[in-house]
């Protein structure tokens, strides 16, 4: 079984934690952002990004030279808590912040890393991921975006599509194909570009999210021609290289804690009722996000001490579960207290349950759906 | 964990893996016991574990103790251990002298004795190994409070009775019988730490057995076939794999930030939502297992009832889920003023909510 090590955070990270939240009640006392559900995907806010920016709360984890703080991943773990627990509007940087730096700092080059850390780090450059196509969702290996050689770079032609908040973002990430298909070896040549999102040959496409929201687009390429020196990491290594990223993006506190703010208000709610037996089945949702977490921050402290290669089971298994405990949030609410949900509700927790209730189909289709994760999971298991 | 504890759960499971089979634990259903396993285990010194070293205990702490009782859950051995050492451990918290004996407990709040001139009056179901052990440690209330009293058994009167993994659950009625040690009165909150420390020891057990059950299902489905593969193949048996490991993998990462939070002496909270997220990993574990493993896991033949039986059994013996429930429930109220975050991110900082002597 994953066993999984238990953390105690220091006094020194107790007090950052309480310096996050006091920053956060002041700004949200001054109204500079408007709590909601599932903030990291759906709150973009640039100007609240560089307020960030400025607090060196971007790339905490990042050397110095490159602007960062050289802080531990346990240290951005709590302060990504505190941004999700309040609903703060972090979604503008945080593929950056989440991803990309990581992946430039392991595979990049000198030259891409001081010339986008620098720049991500005061929330002023955004990045965005581009894996799916129309015809590769789950199935990411048969990718048929493709790059080809030229003098002094690549000629990228095709489509990626669900790319979160492309029409915000400078760069994007692109996984494309450098060799031709290979059936015998899927996931071999395969590469990462950094594609600039404002050169010719590039359009961006909004497509509506059910609730007519613009999140996610389409991207289109025509021949748009990306230099030599925006290849990320070594040509053809690009499945790997993005495999890497994958235990970073699948564990953290945003696969718990989207519809967080409304199991907060549900509390608060109970509270002004002196509900006791609301309250007593509110306790159910605290002990499984409490479960939750223990394994979530285990899996960090595996990634902090540098054991990533064993962690990518449990960090798939976190996803799975974290993301089916989010999405339950607002079925469970609707049963304790008596909501009338909508997107320009007055009370709080009407406006939480609208938007937990839309959001809630997408939580465990991004970033690899489910099915694909339990595939991984009971595979790693057996194995085992 | 430390180096320490690692060697002292290596060497208990080691004992346990080479003593304790099928056979061995069905002869408690008959009536029965394993003596040489607990000489076994007094000779190696685990059954004083985190008795202090001046009471003649082997010294360690709580988390060495919770990881061997979980080792005894996790085998179902079949001797009294967690009986034995839980009832030192009580006696140790409230400054009585611990035994060396084969011991008990009973603490269920709702069925206590009465005691009066230091004779103990009254009937106790489903006590633990009562016929096998020499002394009980229970609650007694007197006309001033509740006490923790030590009481030599040879003085009751014992009807044999067993829970639903026909382990030893007797009646226990004294009449006038002489308690050995009584204790101070205890105040209500001294109470609900021993209902809290019981509720600990019960997790290691539970925690134990659990991982045993994903053990013997993940084994199952890798050597058990069907239409011509090993069924770990099919998807939707996958999707069984997968939410036993989960819940399993959430127990394990529980039961280790409990005893960790023990250790810390702010235990209050992670063993009240430990043991309310517990009654969902019961109910899911043990019903996964039961599937997968199909018509051969409901014989008697079979191991898997031996995990799945007790955890029916363990789930319900001490402080129920909506004690739990309840507590968690007065205490977000009681909170006010404070965000849900700000409560649960508290309770790992350094604020000893209760004192236990490790």
């Amino acid at each position: 079984m994953f066993h999984l090590p238990t953390v105690q955070f220091t006094q020194e990270q107790e007090q950052f934690r309480l310096d996050v939240r006091t920053f956060l009640k002041d700004e949200l006392a001054k109204g500079t952002f408007t709590p909601k559900c599932d903030s990291w995907l759906s709150g973009d806010d640039p100007e609240f990004s560089k307020l960030i920016g400025q607090k060196g709360w971007i790339g905490l984890t990042w050397p110095k030279k490159y602007g960062g703080q050289e802080r531990s991943s346990i240290d951005r773990y709590i302060l990504t808590e505190e941004f999700l627990a309040v609903g703060a509007p972090v979604a503008a940087h945080w593929f950056a912040d989440r991803q990309t730096g990581p992946l430039l700092l392991r595979y990049g080059t000198e030259e891409q890393r001081d010339h986008f850390l620098p720049k991500i780090v005061k929330g002023e450059c955004y990045f965005g991921i581009g894996l799916s196509e129309p015809n590769s969702g789950s199935d990411l290996a048969s990718v048929s975006t493709r790059a080809e050689k030229v003098d002094g770079g690549w000629i990228v032609n095709g489509q990626k599509i669900w790319t979160s908040n492309a029409h915000l973002c400078h760069y994007m990430v692109t996984l494309v194909r450098t060799s031709p298909f290979d059936g015998k070896n899927k996931h071999a040549g395969l590469s990462q570009l950094i594609v600039d999102l404002h050169v010719e040959g590039v359009t961006v496409v909004p497509i509506k999210f059910l609730t007519g929201e613009h999140h996610y687009n389409e991207v289109f390429f025509d021949n748009v021609f990306v230099p030599d020196n925006m290849v990320v990491g070594e040509v053809g290594n690009g499945w790997i290289q993005g495999l890497a990223e994958l235990a970073f993006e699948r564990s953290g506190p945003e696969r718990i804690l989207s519809t967080f703010p409304l199991i907060d208000e549900l509390i608060q709610e109970l509270k002004r009722q002196n509900n006791l037996e609301g309250l007593q089945q509110a306790s159910k949702i605290v002990a499984r996000l409490w479960g939750l977490r223990n394994l979530s921050i285990g899996v960090a402290q595996l990634l902090e001490s540098g054991n990533g290669d064993d962690v990518s089971i449990p960090a798939a298994l976190v996803k799975a579960l974290g993301t089916k405990f989010e999405q339950s949030i607002p079925e469970i609410t609707r049963l304790i207290v008596q909501t009338y949900p909508t997107l320009d509700a007055h009370r709080k927790i009407d406006r939480f349950m609208a938007e937990s209730i839309l959001h809630a189909p997408g939580f465990t289709i991004r970033g690899g759906t489910s099915e694909v994760l339990y595939g991984v999971v009971a595979k790693g298991v057996i194995a085992q | 964990m430390s180096e320490m504890r690692d060697m002292i759960v290596d060497v208990v499971e080691r004992m346990l893996k080479e003593k304790v089979d099928k056979d061995l634990v069905d002869t408690v259903e008959q009536g029965n016991w394993a003596p040489e396993l607990w000489e076994l285990f007094k000779e190696n010194g685990m059954t004083v574990v985190a008795v202090s070293e001046e009471n003649g205990g082997a010294g360690g702490d709580i988390e060495d103790l919770l990881n061997i009782v979980r080792l005894t859950g996790k085998y179902a051995a079949p001797i009294p251990f967690i009986e034995t050492t839980f009832a030192n451990y009580l006696l140790q918290f409230t400054q009585l002298q611990v035994i060396e004996d084969l011991a008990t407990y009973m603490l269920c709040p709702n069925q206590a004795f009465t005691l009066e001139n230091g004779k103990l009056t009254g009937d106790v179901i489903q006590v633990p190994w009562a016929r096998h052990t020499k002394h009980l440690v229970t609650l007694a209330n007197s006309t001033e409070g509740a006490h923790l009293v030590e009481i030599d058994l040879s003085q009751a009167e014992i009807k044999l009775g067993s829970n639903l993994a026909s382990e030893p659950r007797d009646t226990v009625i004294f009449q006038d019988a002489t308690a050995s040690q009584v204790s101070a009165v205890l105040p209500p909150d001294k109470v609900h730490t021993i209902i809290t420390l019981n509720s600990a020891f019960q997790l290691a057990l539970m925690t134990g057995a659990i991982d045993k059950i994903n053990d013997l299902t993940i084994q199952y489905t890798k050597e058990r076939e069907q239409f011509g593969r090993p069924i770990h193949r099919f998807q939707l048996v996958q999707q069984h794999i997968v939410n036993l490991a989960g819940e399993t993998a959430i127990a394990l990462a529980a039961f280790n930030n409990v005893t960790e939070a023990l250790q810390m002496n702010s235990q209050n909270s992670e063993v009240a939502y430990a043991c309310i997220r517990f009654e969902e990993i019961i109910q899911a574990v043990t019903t996964i297992a039961h599937q997968v493993h199909a018509a051969i896991g409901t014989t008697h033949e079979h191991s898997l009832h031996q995990f799945t039986r007790r955890l029916w059994s363990w789930r319900d013996e001490g402080a129920s889920t909506s004690y739990w429930t309840q507590i968690v429930a007065t205490q977000l109220l009681e909170n006010s003023g404070d965000s849900l975050w700000g409560y649960l991110t508290s309770f790992s900082a350094s604020s000893p909510l209760l004192k236990v002597d490790g």
